[in-house]
This record gives C-alpha cells, sequence and structure tokens, in this order.
C-alpha cells in the first residue's frame, strides 16, 4: 500500500503537467473567442481523449490494436441513444426498445453511461481476443472493428444504418472536454501504476521473466482492454456531442489509422507521448491548413495549394519517424526535474514488439 | 450444374485477387517484417499512370491506349518502380525501427500516395476502357463465364507456379527465400540484404500492378481507393495463411475469396448486407484456434 | 405521421435553441461551407460553380434588394469536423445564407451550426430527406430532388413507355442515397398492375467483383426486363460493366448518380440504360435555355458540365433570391416562410415545391436519358402524378 502511494506521489507529476498543457490551450481558446477556433480546440482534445484511451492498451501491453475506433463507434451511438429528443428517436430509430425511446438524459450523464456500454463490450470480446498476441491479436481487433462496422451500418431500425443519426444536441463550450481529456490522462495515469498496469508492462518487457512469475497476461490484457474501451467510448460520445451527426463510418479505417499514427508520433509507450503526439500533429495540421487559406505576408499572399496539407503531413510524419523511430517522447514521461518514467520499477523499456511471436 | 460451375469461377476469381494481394504484402513481410499498409495506393498508383494528369471528369489518356503486349509490363514496371522507390527513399531508413514504427511510416507513405493522386486526378473515379477485349462472357460447360474471370484465374495460377520456381530455383529466390525464413541468419550466411529486399520490393509492386490490371479491366475504373479493400483483405489472408508463409498466404487468399461469395450466395437477402460482419467473425474463429496460422512458417513460434 | 414531422422539426428547432435571427446588416452575404479538397470537392464544385453563375447574373442585374452579393468560403476538407468549423467561419464573416455540401453526411455538421445560429441554409445537392426539416431544422433546404423520385420514375417510366414487367433490384447498401432509389422504386412498383418483383440482391460499392451477385440473375429462368440498380460512383461503372460483361441485356435503370458521359468509355458501346436527370448536359435538352446555360457554364469554369448535379447549385441561389426579395428582407424566419409558399415555382431545372412539411422535392419533373451504343442523349420526359408520401419517405 504504502508503496504504491509512494508510486503515485513520484509519478504524480506526469498527469499534472499534461493537465496544465491541456489548460493552456482551452484558456487560448477562451481568449482567442472565435468560433471556429473554439471548435478546432473541442477536435483537439477529443484527439487527446481518443490517444489517450488508445495508449491505457496498446502501450501498456505492446499490442497494436485496430480495433478501438470500434468502441468509439459504440460510445457515440449510446450517447445518441441515450440524449436525442424521444420524438425523434421514435421515427429515425424505431427499432429501439420502448424504455430507451423514452429516455432523455443530460449529454454528461449520456457520455458516462456509453462509456460503461463500451466498456462491457469491450469485456465481452476482449474475453476471446485477449487470449491473442502479437500480429494475430491485431488483425482480430481489425476483425472486430470490421463486424462492429458492417452490424451498424446495415442494422436500420436501431442505428439507422448508414444513414447520419442527427437530434444529438450540441455542445460547444471547450471545458466538458477539457474536463473529459483531462479524466482520460488521470484514468491512463491510474490503471500505469495500478497492478494491472505494472504487472501489463513487465510482461510487455520482460514476457518470459513475467510469465515465470505468474502474471495472468490475458486476465492484465483484459483488464487494460476494458479501461481502454471505456475511455474510447466515453470520447466518441462527446464526439456526437461536438458535431451533433454520426454515421458508422466516421468511425472506421480513417480514425483508426490517425489516432494510431498520432500515439507512434508521440511515443507509444509514453502517456505522455500520447498527449504530445495529439498536441504537436493537430498544430501542425492547423497550422498547414491556415497556410493553404493563405497567409499575408507584407503586400503579397502566399497559399499553399489545396490538398498539400495531407501530403505535408505524411512527409513530416516519415521525417520524424525516420529520425526518431520510438516517437517524439520515446518511453519517457514528462516529470517535473528530469524526464522520469511513470513506472520506474519497471526495467529494460522496450519499444513494443509487434511481430512478437516472430523470430527475427 | 452450370450454376455451380459459375459459382466456383466467381469464388476463385475473388480468391485470386486476395491471393495475389496476399502474396505481394507476404514477400515484402518475410524479408523485412514490415507490414505494408501501402500496398493498397501502389495498386492505384500503377492503374493512374496510364493516365495524364487531370482534374476533369474525363479521363486523359495517357499510356492506356498502348497494344496490350506493351501496356501490361508498362503497368507492371510502373508497380515495382514505385515499390522499389518506397524502399530507397523511406522503408531503407526503417530497417531497425519496430514493426510498428515501420507500419505507421508505411500507413504515411501511402497517405502521401494517395493525396498525391487525388491533387492531380480528383476523387472522381477515372474511366479507363482497358483491354477491352476481355469484358465478354465465354462458353464452359455449358456456363456463361466472362473471359475477364478465366484470365486472372489463369493468370494467377502461371504467376504461383512462376514464382515458385523462382525461388526454388534461382539463386536470388534462394537468397529471398534464406531471408524469410530467418533473415539475421540468412545475412550471417551472405545472402546480400539490400539486394534481396529491393528484389521483394520490386516483386510485390509488380503483383499490386498486376491486381490493379484485374480490377482496372473488370471495373473500367481507376479510383483512388481502388486497392484498399483488396489489400485489407489480403493482409488478413496473410496474418490467417500463417506470417511469413507464401503457400500459407496464397491458400487463406483462396479460403477468404471462397468464404465471401459462398456467403454472398447462401445467406437469405436480410441478412446478406451483413455478409462481411460473418466473414470476419470467421476470421477471428481461425485465429483462435490456430494463432500461428493455417501454415506456420518454420521458426516463428512464440518463444514464450 | 404528418403531425409527427412536424413534431420532429419543431423539436429539432427547440433542441438546437435557435438564437434570435442576425440583424439585418447592409451587406447580403453568401457563405460556402463546402468541401474544396478531398474527395467532396469533385462533387461539391461544379454545383458551387452554377451557383456562383445565379449570383454573378444577380449581381449584374443590379443585385439583390439592391444591394451586391458578396460570397465568402470555407473549406469542409470533406471532413465532418472541419465541416462544423467552415460552417462556424462562413456564419462569422456574415453569412445570411449558410451553402453546405452537397452530400448529407458531410453537410449536416455545417448545416447546423447555420442552424443553430438561426440561419437559412441550403444543400448543394443532397437527395435524401434529412436533408431538410427532418434532419437538420426548419431552415435548412436542398436544392436537389429526393432520391425516391428517381427510382419512382423509371419505374413508372419503364412500365408505362418500356412495357417492362419483370423486374429485379440490385442494391449497393454503401449510402442513404442509393436506398433512397429502391425506396422509391419499391414504393412505385405495387402500383403498377402485373408488375412483378423477380429477384433481389444486395452488394458493396467497394466489392472487388460482384460474380456472386451476377450468377444469381442468370439462374433466373427468364432474364428480367429491367434491373433497378440502386448504386453511385465508383462502384457503377464496375457493376454495369460486370452485368454487360455477363452477357445480361436487360434494361438497367439507375438514379441520376451515374448521369454522365465521362465513364462510358469504360463499357464500350453500352445499350438499353436510363438515367432521370433534371437537364440535359448533352445538348438536347428541350428547353433551350438551359443549353445556353451549359455554354455559360462551360465560359466561366472552362469545361462542359459532366453531370446534372451542376444544376441545383443553379437553382438553389434561384430561389433563395427569389424568396429574399418577395420578403424584402435577408432575415431567416421571413425567407423561409416566402420558401414555403413556393409551389411548381419554374426554375431552369423543372418546377420547385416547398412547404412547412417538406423542404425537399417528392415529386419532379425528369427528363428520361437513354444511351444507346455508348450514346446517351434524352428520349422522354415524365413526372410521377402523385408526390411519395412523407411516411414513406421517412422509414
Amino acid at each position: 500500500m504504502s508503496a504504491r502511494t509512494s508510486v503515485a506521489r513520484r509519478t504524480l507529476a506526469t498527469p499534472l503537467i499534461l493537465s496544465a498543457l491541456l489548460i493552456v490551450f482551452a484558456l487560448l481558446a477562451w481568449f482567442v473567442g472565435s468560433k471556429p477556433f473554439n471548435q478546432t480546440i473541442i477536435d483537439i482534445f477529443l484527439r487527446v481523449i481518443l490517444v489517450v484511451g488508445l495508449y491505457i492498451f496498446v502501450g501498456n501491453s505492446g499490442v497494436i490494436s485496430f480495433g478501438h475506433a470500434g468502441f468509439t463507434c459504440l460510445g457515440a451511438y449510446a450517447a445518441a441513444w441515450l440524449t436525442m429528443p424521444p420524438m425523434m428517436k421514435q421515427t429515425l430509430l424505431p427499432g429501439l426498445p420502448e424504455w430507451l425511446t423514452a429516455l432523455q438524459l443530460p449529454y454528461w450523464a449520456g457520455a458516462g453511461l456509453a462509456a460503461l456500454w463500451a466498456a462491457v463490450w469491450a469485456a465481452l470480446f476482449g474475453k476471446i481476443l485477449m487470449r491473442l498476441s502479437g500480429i494475430a491479436a491485431s488483425i482480430a481487433t481489425f476483425a472486430m472493428l470490421a463486424m462492429i462496422n458492417t452490424i451498424y451500418s446495415n442494422w436500420e431500425d436501431v442505428t439507422g444504418a448508414t444513414s447520419s443519426v442527427v437530434g444529438i444536441p450540441i455542445v460547444r463550450t471547450v471545458w466538458p472536454y477539457l474536463i473529459a481529456a483531462i479524466l482520460a490522462v488521470f484514468i491512463a495515469w491510474a490503471h500505469a501504476i495500478s497492478r494491472a498496469g505494472l504487472a501489463l508492462r513487465a510482461a510487455r518487457d520482460e514476457p518470459t521473466a513475467a510469465s515465470a512469475s505468474g502474471i495472468d497476461l490475458p486476465r492484465e490484457r483484459l483488464i487494460a482492454f476494458v479501461v481502454s474501451g471505456a475511455v474510447m467510448g466515453m470520447g466518441g460520445a462527446l464526439f456526437a456531442h461536438s458535431i451533433g451527426v454520426v454515421t458508422p463510418d466516421t468511425f472506421y479505417l480513417g480514425l483508426t489509422f490517425i489516432t494510431l499514427s498520432m500515439l507512434v508520433v508521440g511515443g507509444m509507450g509514453s502517456l505522455s507521448g500520447a498527449v504530445i503526439g495529439v498536441l504537436f500533429l493537430s498544430v501542425l495540421i492547423q497550422a498547414l491548413r491556415w497556410l493553404e487559406a493563405g497567409v499575408t505576408i507584407g503586400a503579397s499572399k502566399f497559399a499553399l495549394p489545396n490538398g498539400v496539407q495531407e501530403i505535408a503531413l505524411g512527409v513530416v510524419m516519415i521525417l520524424i519517424l525516420a529520425r526518431r523511430p520510438s516517437g517524439l517522447m520515446g518511453n519517457k514521461e514528462l516529470g517535473w526535474r528530469r524526464a522520469g518514467s511513470v513506472a520506474p520499477d519497471v526495467s529494460g523499456q522496450k519499444q513494443p514488439d509487434l511481430s512478437k511471436g516472430v523470430s527475427k | 450444374m452450370s450454376a455451380i460451375l459459375q459459382i466456383l469461377f466467381d469464388a476463385l476469381s475473388l480468391g485470386s485477387l486476395y491471393a495475389l494481394g496476399a502474396l505481394g504484402i507476404a514477400l515484402i513481410f518475410g524479408v523485412m517484417r514490415l507490414v505494408n499498409f501501402a500496398h493498397g495506393d501502389v495498386i492505384a498508383f500503377s492503374i493512374f499512370a496510364l493516365l495524364w494528369p487531370s482534374t476533369d471528369a474525363v479521363a486523359v489518356i495517357f499510356a492506356g491506349n498502348l497494344p496490350w503486349f506493351l501496356l501490361v509490363p508498362f503497368v507492371l514496371v510502373m508497380g515495382a518502380g514505385l515499390s522499389v522507390l518506397a524502399e530507397i527513399t523511406v522503408f531503407r531508413r526503417f530497417r531497425k525501427a519496430s514493426p510498428a514504427t515501420m507500419m505507421i511510416a508505411s500507413f504515411a507513405l501511402g497517405f502521401v500516395i494517395r493525396y498525391f493522386l487525388l491533387m492531380l486526378f480528383s476523387s472522381r473515379p477515372k474511366s479507363i476502357s482497358l483491354l477491352p477485349a476481355l469484358s465478354q462472357p465465354v462458353e464452359i460447360l455449358g456456363a456463361r463465364i466472362p473471359l475477364l474471370q478465366v484470365i486472372t484465374i489463369a493468370v494467377t495460377v502461371a504467376i504461383l507456379f512462376g514464382l515458385t520456381s523462382f525461388l526454388k530455383r534461382t539463386r536470388f529466390g534462394l537468397e529471398m527465400r534464406a531471408a524469410a525464413e530467418n533473415f539475421t541468419m540468412a545475412r550471417v550466411l551472405g545472402v546480400r540484404a539490400n539486394r534481396v529486399i529491393m528484389g521483394a520490393f520490386a516483386l510485390s509492386g509488380a503483383l499490386a500492378a498486376a491486381i490493379g490490371l484485374i480490377l482496372g479491366s473488370q471495373t473500367g475504373t481507376a479510383d483512388i481507393q481502388m486497392g484498399a479493400n483488396v489489400m485489407l483483405m489480403a493482409f488478413i489472408a496473410t496474418v490467417i495463411g500463417g506470417l511469413g508463409s507464401l503457400p500459407g498466404a496464397v491458400i487463406a487468399g483462396f479460403l477468404l475469396g471462397a468464404a465471401s461469395v459462398v456467403m454472398q450466395v447462401t445467406l437469405p437477402i436480410d441478412a446478406r448486407p451483413f455478409r462481411d460482419a460473418f466473414v470476419y467473425g470467421a476470421v477471428i474463429l481461425v485465429l483462435i484456434f490456430r494463432p500461428q496460422g493455417l501454415l506456420a512458417a518454420r521458426g516463428t513460434k512464440e518463444r514464450v | 405521421m404528418k403531425r409527427r414531422t412536424y413534431l420532429t422539426a419543431t423539436l429539432l428547432g427547440a433542441a438546437l435553441a435557435s438564437t434570435p435571427a442576425r440583424a439585418d446588416d447592409d451587406r447580403i452575404v453568401v457563405g460556402f461551407a463546402t468541401a474544396e479538397s478531398g474527395f467532396m470537392q469533385a462533387y461539391d464544385k461544379p454545383a458551387q460553380d452554377a451557383a456562383m453563375i445565379r449570383i454573378k447574373e444577380i449581381n449584374d442585374a443590379g443585385g439583390l434588394l439592391g444591394k451586391q452579393i458578396e460570397v465568402v468560403n470555407a473549406d469542409t476538407k470533406t471532413d465532418r469536423a472541419e465541416g462544423a468549423k467552415a460552417g462556424l467561419s462562413v456564419i462569422d464573416q456574415g453569412a445570411d445564407l449558410v451553402v453546405v455540401s452537397c452530400d448529407y453526411d458531410f453537410g449536416a455538421p455545417a448545416a447546423l451550426t447555420a442552424e443553430s445560429a438561426g440561419l437559412v441554409s441550403f444543400f448543394l445537392c443532397a437527395e435524401s430527406i434529412k436533408a431538410g426539416i427532418q434532419g437538420v431544422g426548419p431552415h435548412s433546404f436542398s436544392a436537389s430532388v429526393l432520391a425516391a423520385v428517381q427510382g419512382a420514375t423509371m419505374a413508372q417510366w419503364s412500365y408505362e413507355k418500356k412495357g417492362a414487367r419483370s423486374y429485379y433490384r440490385l442494391l449497393d447498401t454503401w449510402t442513404e442515397y442509393n436506398k433512397g432509389i429502391c425506396d422509391g422504386f419499391d414504393w412505385a412498383l405495387p402500383q403498377l398492375a402485373d408488375a412483378t418483383l423477380v429477384g433481389e440482391d444486395t452488394f458493396k460499392n467497394e466489392d472487388a467483383s460482384i460474380a456472386a451477385q451476377i450468377t444469381r440473375i442468370k439462374s433466373l429462368p427468364e432474364e428480367p426486363d429491367a434491373i433497378m440498380l440502386c448504386t453511385m460512383m465508383p462502384g457503377a461503372v464496375s457493376a454495369i460493366k460486370q452485368i454487360r460483361a455477363a452477357g445480361i441485356n436487360s434494361m438497367i435503370l439507375n438514379g441520376s448518380g451515374v448521369d454522365g458521359s465521362y465513364w462510358l468509355s469504360a463499357v464500350p458501346d453500352l445499350s438499353n440504360f436510363f438515367v432521370p436527370v433534371q437537364g440535359s448536359i448533352y445538348g438536347d435538352d428541350p428547353n433551350a435555355d438551359v443549353t445556353a446555360f451549359n455554354a455559360a457554364y462551360k465560359e466561366a469554369t472552362g469545361g462542359d458540365p459532366s453531370t446534372q448535379y451542376v444544376y441545383p447549385g443553379y437553382v438553389l441561389i434561384d430561389v433563395w433570391a427569389k424568396a429574399v426579395e418577395r420578403a424584402g428582407t435577408t432575415d431567416a424566419d421571413a425567407v423561409v416562410a416566402e420558401l414555403e409558399k413556393m409551389n411548381e415555382e419554374p426554375t431552369l431545372f423543372g418546377p420547385r415545391t416547398f412547404s412547412s412539411e417538406i423542404h425537399h422535392q417528392n415529386k419532379a419533373r425528369y427528363l428520361i436519358v437513354e444511351t444507346t451504343n455508348g450514346k446517351p442523349g434524352v428520349v422522354d420526359e415524365w413526372t410521377i402524378p402523385e408526390a411519395i408520401p412523407v411516411a414513406d419517405l421517412m422509414k
């Protein structure tokens, strides 16, 4: 117990610094006061939630998951079911059970339940999938995403199939998103220093030693899977409230790759890396978009041709990864004094290895 | 009888596409442990190479009007060329990186290729009449089979035999197989890494171009997303087949194609839109029972 | 049902908490929150160019309410979250009318920002009933015609004019637009005496091959008279090519999504192929003014219109400007009231009707384009005699 509190005290700096960073972004939005800019910041916070959620599983277990966008999808639709006006549900989603149709919760309660709903499914899928390791697990998570996507794209009465679900109350202030992002960071931190988190990282870095010391790997992975599923679900719910429409294809390959890229560019094994990756790439994207829209320097207007933003983003990502293969933060965490680690008592911080199960 | 024959051809021709894709991904994975997410974009690129850049709705044909005996090699060379270029400019810098980093780099590269094509050609699908002689039916045992299906299957079988004998008979092939089995050991034994890796990329790129040709003649369309679906299925086939195992990848590719066609045929109309959910469910089942894949390559057992 | 839709609309209005409409300033601004890059750009730009032509015509003729119409733009980058930002951005720049992306899914986020600011929004060419009251709110409209009308038009016309009796229905489940075409077909078919549906199947736009679906058609005892093909680009070309390559020569009936000659080279000598269009891009429109518009479009953009989806952009500015003129203000509620009074309002591309129940066309005149030996041309026109009830559109 006392060891745990001491770990907590030693590593508390990381979530605090990250939260401070997020608060700075929120204040920036508040000072600038422009509505589109406000929406940009909301977007960044949403990505922070999703990438941190992804980190909880991928970072700690070292298993790349292609399936987490599925939990975002589950969360977003759950939020829609819980917060839309009952009348609209009756016309748009007639297949919902009566009690659900009649229910209309405030958005924060909806987001909480959405997280729970995603967690339940993460537990069910995880029970089967967590027996797998390495790339077999990655593919199995992708198969899970594809199943969720196919079902949500075709279940007319309950999800509205490919048609957008509308009528979700829109929340345009930045604060709820800030709070949720900070909450996600603290959940990730708490999981990382919990018994399950420590054991999982130990198994990631030293599989043989870990299994010899009796770590039940599938169980520890399952815990991480469920926790990260819940955070992804919450992110999905808030995403729904940020623009007011959801469709299944929003939560498919595009989102999967963007979140994974941000995590890997930031540093896959580090919570700080997850947050920094999002902030860095988001700022880069925004800067490129401004350049695309045109910047006036002196008397001449300078603008990139449309479409260059995406190409430049890809090139910059490749360059960063070539220079720093383990991401901007590597496996390090932000701390007060020197760069420390969330879990200093786990030795041998190796990059998680996709090809576990394939000898080199 | 003729209906069953027809279904057999449907399954084999779809399976051929997946098998060729899986082979392209497995070749590179074998020598580099790289899951190449840019493969689908190489497929699209090799077909767009037939057109002049233009954002008009009407495609401006560049090399697309060549006679077939020039057109086919041209497309294959474009695919192989882009693939080798990707190796030299990007992947060479990632030899020592972790597979996750390499995978994201390949995704980023695919992203760049896709948006490059988008900028040059716009997202509107371009119509091309590629090898038009192939879009007519032929009579086989009472069933009218599209000629292209027959050719697709024949070409795939030919490629498979050609590749097998290339890998078995030539020194280069031997080096590549050795590298696929155990890269470090092969290097120690004197396999020239750069040559082998470049060779693998060239072959993989040419295979992607072959898929592009088949898709292009079948759909009559060049679309920036055209390779995405095949690549996903091929990627899954590579894993189910047993990563690093070329025959495994091919077999799994054919199995996936067959599963997809059989489900389309047997599912009731209301369940048919959910077809892919069943296919992916089957994928999970296979993985649970055979996590190493159907044909695990030697030396790929989990070490714990 | 009518009441329910009305309630839906009211609730949406309430849920979105409309702030009081912007005070009428000296400027009249049209804001385009559309895709200038990415996938949707190829679909948004032509319609937007057409809208700009109408704006220029109005400005050249002295403007609207005596003022020149100004235009502001924001790029949605074919991304939903960016769409919301683009909407907010044009509103910040003082837009009185917010024009949003062609597709409902991509346009809705921007349209919703306009709705909550109490502004009129128009979808460039969305063909889902949700692009309007039912999916955005009481200030939202679409300039195009519902997909269901296309399906119903094709069913009735082929039955009456081509004597088709046996139909096959092939649905691509990719988008709501595709399903909308087939919904309209399903609504029309039972009303046609002794027309039968001999079979149906589904596929996905991205399917590499639809061989299995084609095998099912070929195993029918008799080739159907017509195949109702509910799909869109890019999968449409592939499906059509594979159907013909398999030796099936039935009539193929389509939605407007496959209009255009740019893709015909992929299926050489295509025949027996029918598409409903709002106006002809082939220079043979019965209305000479359409041909004149095509010339104006070519002059403005350097190319001919590539599909009929250019036209709704022109229509939207046309009807909105008329409503503003009649209301004498750009105030949203007054403009909406004027728009809702429009009944068979003549436009260059057929009459347009809006009501307090539906801000979309559930009945419209369509030209029928037949492609013979790879040459498309107008052969007929058809208006469904009865509007498709809103209840059938909402299911």
